[in-house]
């Protein structure tokens, strides 16, 4: 009986070893996976980075329109932002190459999974960054134009434009991620539908005071004749 | 007018010069963007007749609708070839700087080829007949006297006024010249002056930098060390005002002067006190109103710009400025005033972002649109019962305070980092 426990206890002990001595090679390329793509990640991010500068690429983003971009880069530089991006990819590529040597089925179908998905992350991150980028922007001209035409509710139009880029942005960027896609056109629908109709009777009421000023002052023209406006002219 | 249609008349030849390219050679070049009534026209050429020296000269008109050509060809008399001018995307009511420029390249480039010792374009309208005017424009570029003439207008307390509370006092305390309309835009240019724009503008990116030639011409005679000097045009007439188009107005004009100063950073960084220039002919006094101003309006937009857009004025004023202008934004309309120093470092300010491209260019210009309303209305308040002279005089010691202010814009050209109070 002993004997045979002895004989079992050794067999899975033999089994264990041996599983864990085919793993060692996966461990290992694993390691050395992750340590060449952080090594070439490094060279990768630095040259990088020296060819954005060499293209002054934070410059041409303000003038293509995207100076925003600085403001939330670190360093307040979208230079060192691209770079960490394609640096953090790479190591994780190689990360995933280390996972995959594994050759197990469970491992290399996970991998396969992943990369599988990587190009629809990579098109949500896209699609996030550009949304957030353009409704800073969007907002920013909105506010401009609505205080230039004295309109007192523009912070509101302002923000209303904001929120309804980045709704759409956000439910581009879950479509693209495949997460629960009917839920997120239907949320889509009410929060979008939402925003337009509380931001049109926001405008709506507050046009009345627009009428009203006007009228109070065609009144006052008429109260007062001697009151001219004097002419000014800017050029 | 009848004399002027006799003179017309005249003057039409048997043999008319159809095109600019059937001209050799020529003295002087005229170009009229402006839509000038053809007696005025008339007037204007027959006045030129009158330059010393006989010289040749060729008057382009880009408004020929009921001209055909006329040259006055006489043996005393100077010639004169009066010919059409096709510019393209001509739209002075939607784009006028940028058509006055291209203009001014069009002009400048005929002058070169056929060798002309002197052009000048008529953008204007004005009230004073051209006889008044145009040889003061264009006759000291012929005899030698001058490299650049640049219009004094008459002066009106409420026109002209994004030239008078930023464009003049800035390009004084910056190049050191007071020049009262540095924007034109009605100007004359000797050959040597614009022979160096055509050699030079391209070497120093004038136009690869997107600079425009209307905002640059005054840095660069400035800078070149030209001779200048001004002429009394007289009064404009203006189109009708709009109060939706002030911010792309203030977008148009000031984006290329703040442009310009970029890339004239090393010469008015030396430039220290301004110097007068000097003025050739006499001016001619206009009638002032002094009735009440209605500024409720410019003072809410001003309250408005304040209360909205702090956001994007923390990107480019300091803490010390938007405190002043919220207490600013506190006062009522009859107490409003916005000193000159504060608004000296304003204009500065965003003149300092615009270089540093701290937001998009377009943003930053159109956010100046509240700044600038508020010192309109300040100025309004000051000067609604004034007369003229009292209102040079206002405008004057806004020009001191921005000359006053030059060391606050050289500290922090050169270190916007370290340099923020």
């Amino acid at each position: 009986m002993w004997q045979q426990v002895k004989q079992a206890l050794d067999q899975s002990a033999t089994g264990f070893v041996t599983r864990f001595a085919a793993l060692l090679p996966g461990f290992v390329a694993l390691v050395v996976a992750i340590l060449i793509s952080i090594l070439l990640a490094w060279i990768v991010g630095v040259v990088v980075r020296r060819a954005l500068i060499g293209i002054q690429f934070d410059e041409r983003l303000g003038r293509w329109g995207f100076s925003s971009a600085a403001e939330w880069s670190p360093g307040r530089s979208p230079t060192l932002l691209v770079s960490t991006v394609v640096t953090c990819g790479i190591i994780l590529t190689g990360a995933l190459i280390g996972i995959a040597a594994f050759n197990s089925d469970i491992t290399s179908s996970l991998v396969r999974s992943i990369f599988a998905y990587v190009p629809n992350m990579i098109g949500a991150f896209f699609v996030l960054v550009i949304g957030t980028i353009v409704a800073r922007f969007v907002a920013r001209s909105v506010l401009i134009g609505a205080v230039n035409l004295n309109l007192s509710y523009a912070r509101l139009l302002s923000m209303g434009t904001k929120w309804m880029v980045i709704v759409l942005t956000i439910a581009m960027a879950l479509v693209h991620l495949r997460i629960a896609p009917g839920i997120v056109e239907l949320a889509f629908g009410i929060l979008f539908g939402g925003i337009v109709f509380s931001l049109a009777l926001a405008v709506g009421l507050g046009s009345s005071e627009i009428v009203s000023k006007q009228l109070e002052r065609d009144t006052k023209k008429v109260a007062s004749p001697e009151m001219v406006e004097e002419p000014f002219r800017h050029l | 007018m009848d004399e002027a249609q006799g003179l017309q008349a005249e003057q039409v030849p048997q043999e008319p010069v159809k095109s600019i390219e059937q001209i050799d050679a020529a003295d002087l070049v005229v170009g009229i963007l402006a839509d000038l009534p053809q007696d005025s026209v008339a007037e204007l050429c027959n006045s030129l007749q009158t330059l010393q020296g006989n010289p040749r000269i060729v008057v382009l008109q880009s408004f020929p609708a009921t001209v055909s050509t006329t040259a006055a060809s006489s043996s005393q008399a100077p010639s004169i070839s009066l010919l059409p001018w096709a510019l393209e995307g001509q739209n002075l009511s939607s784009a006028p700087l940028e058509t006055v420029s291209n203009a001014y390249n069009s002009i400048v480039t005929v002058s070169e080829k056929i060798g002309a010792r002197g052009c000048c374009l008529v953008v204007s309208r004005l009230e004073s007949p051209p006889s008044r005017w145009i040889c003061q424009l264009t006759g000291p570029l012929l005899d030698g006297t001058s490299d650049f003439v640049a219009p004094r207008y008459a002066f009106r307390k409420f026109e002209g006024l994004l030239n008078s509370s930023i464009i003049s006092p800035l390009t004084r305390s910056l190049y050191g010249r007071r020049v009262q309309n540095p924007m034109g835009p009605d100007f004359g240019l000797s050959q040597q002056l614009f022979h160096t724009f055509l050699s030079g503008g391209a070497q120093n990116g004038d136009r690869s930098s997107g600079v425009n030639m209307l905002a640059a011409l005054v840095p660069r005679v400035a800078c070149g060390n030209f001779r200048l000097s001004q002429a009394y045009l007289g009064a404009r007439t203006f189109p009708p005002a709009d109060w939706t188009i002030v911010s792309a107005l203030l977008s148009q004009v000031l984006g290329p002067i703040f442009l310009a100063m970029e890339k004239n950073a090393a010469c008015w960084q030396k430039a220290r006190n301004s110097t007068p220039v000097k003025t050739l002919n006499d001016p001619t006094p206009v009638p002032q109103t002094t009735a009440n101003v209605e500024i409720g309006h410019l003072v809410n937009s001003f309250q408005l710009g304040v209360r909205d857009l702090q956001e994007i004025w923390s990107l480019v004023l300091p803490p010390a400025t938007l405190l002043e202008l919220r207490k600013l934004s506190r006062l009522a309309p009859e107490q409003f005033r916005l000193p000159d120093d504060l608004w000296a470092r304003i204009v500065y300010d965003f003149a300092l972002a615009h270089r540093l491209r701290t937001i998009n260019r377009d943003h930053l210009l159109r956010s100046l649109t509240p700044l600038y309303l508020g010192w309109v209305a300040s100025y309004a308040r000051e000067m609604e019962t004034s007369d003229s002279l009292a209102a040079e005089q206002r405008l004057e010691r806004l020009a001191v305070a921005f000359e006053a202010g030059k060391p606050y814009l050289v500290s922090r050209w050169r270190w916007p980092d370290r340099f923020n109070p």
